[in-house]
């Protein structure tokens, strides 16, 4: 590896450049990988590059990059949260039922029904509470983050099937009376032309870039990824750093999981199944390191793109099922690929 | 001390297992168990499914224990075997495959605990005690002759498909094309599988709108795909485009009687399961059932002028 290094450096007018050309390539592959799909379906899929259909995927990639965005701060400090697609299913459930059913009070003995917004807000607090949960079973009882969430995915799962016996909240839209519609313009509200996932997710994007890349925080959750022992030795309070990671990703995990329920108007309690593997993808795809301390939010973002362009253009063509899955795999596989080949290259 | 509390710890165990050992003899003696095992309880279709049996077992005098397999056919292995320690006295079965399903039924019936299928079958007879099925490629028919008259018999549309590894899926997809590839002006422009899944339908519908902005019509494999799609047209504001679901679910019918769809085919599936637990009853009490092992029920056309009437997958 070193060797290679020193070669690049001294080596021929030549080799320096096509290597240079190479690191080049790989460092921008993820990129090049969102120009490539979105080249090719342009090509396939008919009006794939019109203006609806690109807001219809950049709500779809929503959906993907917030739940990512979440993750990212997660594998940053090296940890992974199995437990979104739970969160934002149990999310949903929390947020119908709270519509449906209101917010019984028994020490009152009244049943509140709380507006849009203060539902919004509960439903946060519970992906919040899963995710200081997880921290709490990460520093506290020292369980391996993975064996942690994989604990939460089931019992968030679980509760969220426990809330209607297995039954879909349908309709959320609300009581006048109640002063609790419009729950459905959270997922397909307009602003400006654009939907309304794509305004949260812009904010949620850039507030994210600038905590992990210009804040102290960030830098600690860059340390703890890097090397936990030289974080903590440096006085990074490490246990603070992974409960608030955990918090972020559960409460941006019960966001995607209110967009879901209000795009459908509807909370199925298997929503979200499976989401926590896409997210995964994505940060990966954006160029983080599982073991820690390498990615970014724009990485990220990037990769979320590339999934959700990839997910949308495949259905627009017409390929089949299994395929897409084949496809999907192989995307994920040539990245990581790729960025061992960049590590190697330095 | 401490290996004294592990001690004291593990004889609580026991006589903790010892006393359920006992309760469970105690309930065998009183009441018979009947097993109800079906892909998972959080579709309202299967959900409905488990509570007809379930409803009629106790009716009856039967004790029962549900449960779901969530289409894996390892799992409901497994939830057989716990059905045989339990001994039970019957099982009710909504299968996970009708290959991969084989042996576990056989297992069952190898230590004398009959298997009543419902909704799906399996791929081999005279191990089952009976397999009471809808009539998917009936049902399908209807669901498409139903959709073509909503779409004037001319035009695009999308088709839905299921999981495609269900049985089920590919036999409604065909009974729609025995119809549907009969007019010539109905031309099918997209073909996607969403997994029987609301929120797959509906981000799959909303990429096919963008491609194929002319379609007229979606037909879904089954109602919780037609809901997605019924929600994504909407989103759009395409009213205008003929939606037809499968299986009669509480929510498509509302959507029926609000115009959002055309129409859906009732699947009996309350009834079906109540069915197939008399079944068992007289089975267990005169040994026999006295019906073929193959029992096939009709699907029925849900549209507008029937909606009223559904329920909880039943006509009243």
């Amino acid at each position: 590896m070193t060797e290679g290094k020193i070669l690049t450096m001294n080596g021929a007018g030549q080799a320096v450049s096509s290597d240079y050309a190479m690191t080049l390539l790989l460092k921008f592959r993820t990129v090049l990988a969102l120009v490539l799909v979105v080249a090719i379906f342009a090509v396939l899929a008919p009006n794939f590059l019109t203006v609806a259909n690109a807001l219809i995927m950049l709500k779809h990639i929503a959906i993907v990059a917030i739940l990512a965005i979440g993750m990212s701060f997660v594998i940053l400090t090296g940890g992974i949260d199995l437990s979104v697609g739970s969160i934002a299913g149990l999310a949903g459930m929390v947020a119908g039922a709270l519509i449906i059913n209101g917010l019984p009070l028994t020490a009152l003995g009244v049943v509140v029904y709380p507006s849009v917004p203060a539902v919004v807000g509960l439903v946060l607090l519970v992906g919040v509470g899963i995710g200081l949960f997880n921290g709490l079973l990460i520093n506290r009882f020292q369980v391996a983050p993975f064996i942690a969430t994989l604990g939460t995915l089931y019992m968030a799962r679980g509760a969220a099937m426990l809330m209607s016996n297995g039954e879909t909240f349908p309709n959320l839209i609300g009581n006048p009376a109640l002063g609790n519609e419009g729950f459905s313009r959270i997922g397909a509200g307009l602003l400006l032309g654009i939907p309304a996932p794509v305004w949260l997710l812009a904010v949620i994007a850039a507030g994210a870039a600038f905590v992990a890349g210009s804040t102290t925080f960030g830098r600690r959750v860059y340390a703890v990824g890097g090397s936990e022992r030289a974080a903590l030795l440096s006085g990074v309070r490490v246990d603070q750093v992974k409960y608030a990671v955990y918090a972020i990703s559960g409460a941006m995990a019960a966001l995607v999981g209110v967009l879901i329920a209000s795009d459908l108007v509807a909370a199925h309690p298997a929503s979200g199944e499976s989401f926590e593997l896409n997210g995964i993808a994505a940060v990966v795809l954006g160029g983080a390191s599982l073991t820690g301390g390498r990615g970014t939010i724009v990485g990220t973002l990037i990769g979320a793109c590339v999934i959700g362009v990839l997910g949308d253009g495949m259905v627009m063509v017409g390929i089949s099922e299994f395929w897409q899955m084949v496809i999907k795999g192989g995307v994920i596989v040539t990245a990581v690929v790729l960025d061992r080949l960049q590590e190697r290259l330095g | 001390m401490k290996r004294l509390r592990a001690g004291g710890l593990r004889i609580g165990l026991m006589a903790l297992a010892l006393a359920a050992l006992g309760a469970c003899g105690h309930d065998a003696k009183q009441a018979r168990l009947m097993v109800i095992i079906t892909p998972s309880l959080d579709n309202p279709f299967f959900g409905q499914e488990a509570a007809g049996a379930e409803a009629k077992a106790r009716e009856l005098g039967y004790q029962t224990l549900k449960f779901s397999h969530g289409d894996d056919a390892f799992k409901q292995s497994e939830l057989i075997d716990t059905a045989i320690a339990r001994n039970a006295s019957a099982i009710i079965l909504d299968n996970a495959g009708a290959q991969s399903s084989v042996a576990a039924v056989q297992k069952a019936r190898n230590v004398g605990i009959p298997v009543f299928l419902i909704d799906r079958e399996i791929a081999a007879r005279g191990i089952a005690t009976a397999q009471i099925v809808s009539n998917n490629y009936q049902g399908a028919m209807l669901g498409a002759q139903a959709f073509a008259q909503a779409m004037g018999e001319k035009g695009p549309y999308v088709e839905l498909v299921g999981k495609e590894s269900d049985t089920n899926a590919a036999i409604r997809s065909k009974g729609f094309h025995e119809v549907l590839d009969q007019y010539p002006d109905l031309r099918m422009t997209a073909r996607q599988s969403a997994n029987w899944s609301q929120s797959e339908a509906f981000t799959k519908v909303q990429s096919i709108l963008q491609a194929h902005p002319e379609i007229k019509g979606v037909i879904a494999g089954n109602d919780t795909m037609a809901m997605g799609a019924i929600a994504a047209l909407q989103g759009a504001g395409r009213g205008d485009v003929a939606v037809v679901g499968f299986d009669g679910s509480n929510d498509v019918r509302d959507a029926i009687s609000d115009g959002k769809a055309a129409a859906t085919v009732l699947q009996p599936a309350w009834r079906q399961a109540q069915f197939a637990v008399e079944l068992a009853d007289k089975y267990l009490r005169e040994g026999k059932t006295g019906q073929a092992e193959k029992l096939i029920m009709d699907c029925l056309l849900i549209t507008r002028a029937n909606a009223a009437q559904l329920s909880n997958f039943a006509l009243k």
